[in-house]
C-alpha cells in the first residue's frame, strides 16, 4: 500500500503533471539524492489517480530476486485473485530462473487488462545482480497497460542509456525535483510565513531548491518574529544547509521535546508505548500526536497512529547528537520492551542494531520453532549466519536449527553441511551442551534431506531421531515421524512407512507442525495409491493440499508428495489429464539445483503417468533424467526397482505403438488435426481452431488412422508421439 | 595491499554534530567547505564513506588521494585491491 502523505506537504502540481505527461513511456525514474521528495511525489500521484497501484518499498534486506518478485506477485494477487498464481508457482520451483516468474507476472498483468502502476521505491538499495537482471528483463516485457515508476538516489545499472535512446525511459532528476521560487512561495504561504520576494529568492538560492532544506526552513521560520532578517543571516552563512537548519529547528524546540526527538531518533520505528518504556515517560502518545501534526518529518506508518518513524534524513542527522553508548542503551531497552510484548522480530532487530548478539542468540533459541514452523526461514537463517561463531559453538541448537531452516528452503547442501560442521565441533568440544533435543534436530534434518543420496543412512538418522525425541523432544515427534516414514518409503518398506505416517497424522499436535503434517499425509496418499487404494489416496492428497494452501506451504517441496500421490490415484481412475497435471506439479516442486532422491522419485512417477497417457517421448526423457541421477546415489533404496518397472512399461508401450508400419506420411493439415487431438480438443474445437468444417476434421481423422495404422484416437496419438510427429512445445502446462 | 590517505571534501561547513559521523576520520571546516581526511583501507571502505555522505544529504565536492607527506599524489585513483 502506498504510504500516506502528510497534510503539511506541498502539492506539486507541476511535477504531478509531468508524471501524467510521461504516461506513454513504460519506465519513469525519479533520480535524486535524499531529501528531494521523490517518495512523497509518487505517493501523492498514486493517491490522486484511479489506476491500481502495486507499491514495493525496497530495502537491502529484500535484495533478493525471489523475494522481490514474490512481493510483486502477492501485490498482483491482491488486485485480482489468480493473477499472481503463475508467478508464485514459478517462484516456488526451485532451480527455475526468476525470469520465468517475471514472465508469468507479465501474463497476469495482461490478463488483468486495466491500467496498473508498479512502484519500486528506493531502487538504489538493490544491488544483487540477479535482482537487477530480473528488473531489466521485466522492463523489456512490460505490457501496454502497465507503467513502472522507480525512485532512486543513484543511476541504477539497468541499461538506462539504451532505454533513453529508445525513448522507453522518462527521467525526473534533481533539477526538476528542486523547488522553484514559485513553489517555495506556495509552501511559505501555506505555513503562514511572511517573507519578502527577495528573501524567498535568497532562500531558494541558498538551499538550491532542496526540498528537505526548504521544509526545515519552513519549520524554523514560522515561529520567528523577523523571518526576513534570519533568512539574510542564513544566506550569508557558510554552514552546510541541513546542519544550519537542523540547529535552528532544534534550538527553537522546548528542551523536553528536543530531548524526546533526539532519543527516539535511534529507534528506527516506534510506537507511543515503546517510547514511554524506553524514555521512562507516560505522555509519548501526546508528544507524538503533536509532533505529527506540526512537523512533517515524523511519518505515521499506519492509519491508527500506532507506529511512527522519522524521515530518513532527519532521523540520521538527529542520531548524530547522541553518542554510540547512549544509542545502544536505548536500543537495548527497546529490544526488552518488544520482547515483553511478544514482538520477537522487532526485538531481534533492535538487539542486532545495538550489537547485542547474546540477546539475538537468546531470542532465536527461544523462538526457533516459531520461525521454522511459521515459514520465516530466510530471516531466521540470515540472523543465525550473522552471529559470531563463539555463540554458535556455545549454543549448538543455533547452527542445527539453521541447518534445518536451510534444508527447508533447499539451500545448496554445502551450505547446510557448513552449519552441521559447526554443530559437530560444538559437540566434540562441549559434549555437555548436546541435549536430546539438539540430537533430535540434527538427526531429523539429515533424515529429511536424504543427505548425500543415501536412503539407508536416512533411515538410520530417522531412527536415531525417534530415540532422541523420546528422550526429550516430544514436540518434534511429528516431524520425526514424517521424515522416518519418507526414508522408509524410499527404502521400500511400505508397510512400516504407512504405520508411521498414520501415527504422525493421528497425533493431536500434528496441525501445528505444517511440514511434518503435510508430508505424512502426502506419503499416505502415495502409499495408498501404489497399493491400489485410490479412493483413500485421493482423500489423503486433497487433505494435504488443502492444509498446505492454508498454511502457505503450497509451494514448499513438502506438498509435492501429495501431488504425486494424487497423480497416481487419478491415473488408476483413468483421469489421465488430471493425473499428468498433478504429476507435473509434484515434480516441479521437488526440483533442486542438485539431484536428490526425492526429485528422482518424482520424475519416475511423472514418467509412469505419461506412459499411461501415451506421451512416450516425454516419459522416456523423464526416465532418463531419473536414471542419471540414481546412478550417482550411494544408496538409492527402491528407486532402481521402480525405474526398471517404468522402463519395462515404456518399452512395451513403445512396441505396441511402433508395431505397425507407417503406411503413409500424414499431410500438414492432417498433422494439425492430430496435434489438436493430442491436446485433448474435441473435433468441433479443432475445426474452430483451424477454420475448417467439422466434416473436414472427421475426414482428416479417418485418413490419420489409416496412415498411422491406428485403430483408435489414443492409438493414433501414441503412434504419432512414438514417431516424434507431435511438436515438442505442445504440453498440458 | 596498502591503505591510502584520502581527503574527501563536501559542500558547506559542518558543525560539531558531525564529529561522530565518520569513524576514524578527521573533520575540518573552512571557507564554505568541509574536509574529511583519513586512512582508507580499500575500495569497500571508500564506497562506504561516500554512501554515508550521500545518506546524510551532503553534497560531495571532491575525492583526492594524498601521498604520505599529505600533499596530493597527482593521480585520482583509489586503492587497487578489491576486497
Amino acid at each position: 500500500m502506498p504510504p500516506r502523505v502528510h497534510p503539511g506537504m506541498l502539492r506539486r502540481a507541476r511535477l504531478l503533471e509531468m508524471l501524467d505527461g510521461e504516461g506513454g513511456t513504460p519506465l519513469t525514474v525519479l533520480n535524486a539524492a535524499v531529501g528531494y521528495g521523490k517518495t512523497t511525489l509518487v505517493r501523492s500521484w498514486c493517491i490522486e489517480r484511479p489506476e491500481a497501484v502495486i507499491w514495493i518499498t525496497l530495502d537491502p534486506v529484500d535484495d533478493d530476486a525471489a523475494r522481490l518478485w514474490t512481493h510483486l506477485a502477492t501485490g498482483l494477487e491482491r488486485l485480482g485473485q489468480g493473477l499472481g498464481r503463475g508467478a508464485l508457482a514459478a517462484l516456488g520451483t526451485r532451480g527455475a530462473p526468476v525470469e520465468a516468474a517475471v514472465d508469468e507476472l507479465m501474463n497476469g498483468l495482461v490478463r488483468h487488462g486495466r491500467p496498473v502502476t508498479i512502484v519500486l521505491d528506493d531502487l538504489h538499495t538493490v544491488s544483487s545482480e540477479a535482482s537487477l537482471r530480473s528488473i531489466r528483463h521485466a522492463i523489456e516485457r512490460l505490457p501496454a497497460n502497465v507503467r513502472l515508476l522507480a525512485s532512486t538516489r543513484s543511476d541504477p545499472p539497468i541499461g538506462l542509456g539504451r532505454l533513453r535512446a529508445r525513448r522507453a525511459l522518462a527521467e525526473i532528476r534533481a533539477r526538476e525535483l528542486a523547488f522553484t521560487v514559485d513553489e517555495a512561495c506556495q509552501l511559505l504561504v501555506h505555513e503562514g510565513i511572511a517573507l519578502s520576494g527577495e528573501s524567498v529568492e535568497l532562500l531558494v538560492e541558498r538551499t538550491e531548491g532542496w526540498p528537505a532544506g526548504l521544509y526545515l526552513a519552513a519549520l524554523w521560520l514560522r515561529d520567528l518574529d523577523d523571518p526576513n532578517g534570519e533568512v539574510r543571516a542564513f544566506a550569508g552563512s557558510a554552514r552546510e544547509v541541513g546542519d544550519y537548519l537542523t540547529d535552528e529547528v532544534l534550538t527553537a524546540l522546548a528542551p523536553d521535546t528536543r530531548d524526546f526527538l533526539l532519543r527516539t531518533s535511534v529507534l528506527g520505528r516506534f510506537t507511543p508505548d515503546l517510547c514511554d518504556a524506553v524514555l521512562g515517560r507516560s505522555d509519548s502518545a501526546a508528544v507524538l500526536g503533536q509532533l505529527a501534526r506540526s512537523n512533517m518529518f515524523l511519518v505515521a506508518l499506519d492509519a491508527r497512529g500506532e507506529w511512527y518513524r522519522y524521515h530518513h534524513l532527519f532521523g540520521e542527522v538527529l542520531q548524530l547528537e547522541l553518542g554510540g553508548d547512549a544509542a545502544h542503551g536505548l536500543r537495548r531497552r527497546a529490544a526488552a520492551w518488544c520482547r515483553a510484548q511478544g514482538l520477537v522480530e522487532d526485538a531481534i532487530e533492535f538487539s542486532a542494531a545495538a550489537g547485542d548478539s547474546e540477546m539475538v542468540a537468546e531470542l532465536l533459541l527461544e523462538h526457533h520453532l516459531q520461525f521454522i514452523w511459521g515459514g520465516r526461514l530466510g530471516q531466521f537463517l540470515g540472523w543465525i549466519q550473522w552471529l559470531p561463531s563463539e555463540l554458535l559453538l556455545s549454543h549448538p541448537l543455533l547452527p542445527v536449527s539453521g541447518a534445518a531452516a536451510a534444508a527447508l528452503v533447499s539451500r545448496p547442501e554445502v551450505e547446510i553441511q557448513r552449519l552441521f560442521a559447526v554443530a559437530d565441533r560444538a559437540r566434540r568440544e562441549q559434549p555437555q551442551l548436546w541435549s536430546p533435543y539438539v540430537e533430535t534436530a540434527v538427526e531429523v534434518t539429515r533424515a529429511e534431506m536424504i543427505e548425500g543420496g543415501d536412503v539407508g543412512a536416512a533411515v538410520e538418522h530417522g531412527r536415531r531421531a525417534m530415540t532422541a525425541a523420546r528422550a526429550g523432544a516430544d514436540m518434534l515427534t511429528v516431524g520425526v515421524l514424517a521424515s522416518l516414514s519418507q526414508a522408509l518409503f524410499f527404502a521400500g518398506d511400505l508397510d512400516e512407512a504407512r504405520q508411521i505416517a498414520v501415527a504422525a497424522v493421528e497425533r493431536p499436535d500434528a496441525p501445528e507442525v505444517p511440514d511434518g503434517h503435510v508430508g505424512a499425509l502426502g506419503l499416505l496418499a502415495l502409499i495408498d495409491a501404489e497399493q491400489g487404494r485410490s479412493g483413500s489416496a485421493e482423500a489423503w492428497a486433497r487433505q494435504a493440499i488443502g492444509f498446505a494452501r492454508q498454511r502457505f506451504q503450497a509451494d514448499s517441496w513438502v506438498a509435492s508428495l501429495a501431488h504425486l500421490g494424487l497423480a497416481l490415484a487419478c491415473a488408476s481412475a483413468d483421469r489421465l489429464d488430471e493425473a499428468e497435471r498433478e504429476a507435473v506439479r509434484g515434480e516441479r516442486l521437488r526440483r533442486t539445483q542438485q539431484p536428490t532422491v526425492g526429485h528422482a522419485h518424482a520424475l519416475l512417477v511423472l514418467a509412469q503417468v505419461r506412459i499411461a497417457r501415451s506421451r512416450l517421448a516425454r516419459a522416456a526423457r523423464d526416465l532418463q533424467h531419473a536414471q542419471r541421477a540414481i546412478a550417482d546415489f550411494p544408496d538409492p533404496g527402491r528407486l532402481p526397482a521402480i525405474a526398471a518397472t517404468v522402463e519395462q512399461t515404456l518399452a512395451a508401450a513403445q512396441t505396441i505403438a511402433g508395431k505397425r508400419e507407417l503406411v503413409e506420411e500424414p499431410s500438414p493439415a492432417e498433422l494439425a488435426v492430430l496435434r489438436g487431438l493430442a491436446a485433448g480438443l474435441s473435433r468441433r474445437e479443432i475445426g474452430a481452431e483451424l477454420y475448417i468444417s467439422l466434416n473436414t476434421v472427421k475426414s482428416h481423422t479417418r485418413e490419420l488412422y489409416r496412415k498411422l495404422g491406428a485403430t483408435s484416437q489414443v492409438d493414433a496419438v501414441a503412434r504419432a508421439d512414438a514417431l516424434g510427429l507431435l511438436e515438442p512445445s505442445e504440453s498440458p502446462g | 595491499m596498502s591503505p591510502q590517505v584520502y581527503r574527501v571534501v563536501v559542500n558547506g561547513e559542518l558543525g560539531p554534530r558531525y564529529a561522530s559521523a565518520f569513524e576514524g576520520m578527521t573533520i575540518s571546516a573552512a571557507s564554505g567547505k568541509t574536509e574529511i581526511t583519513g586512512t582508507i583501507m580499500d575500495q569497500s571502505h571508500l564506497l562506504g564513506l561516500l554512501e554515508r555522505i550521500s545518506g546524510l544529504g551532503l553534497k560531495l565536492h571532491s575525492v583526492t588521494p594524498l601521498d604520505n607527506g599529505n600533499g596530493e599524489s597527482g593521480t585520482h585513483h583509489a586503492p587497487t585491491t578489491r576486497s
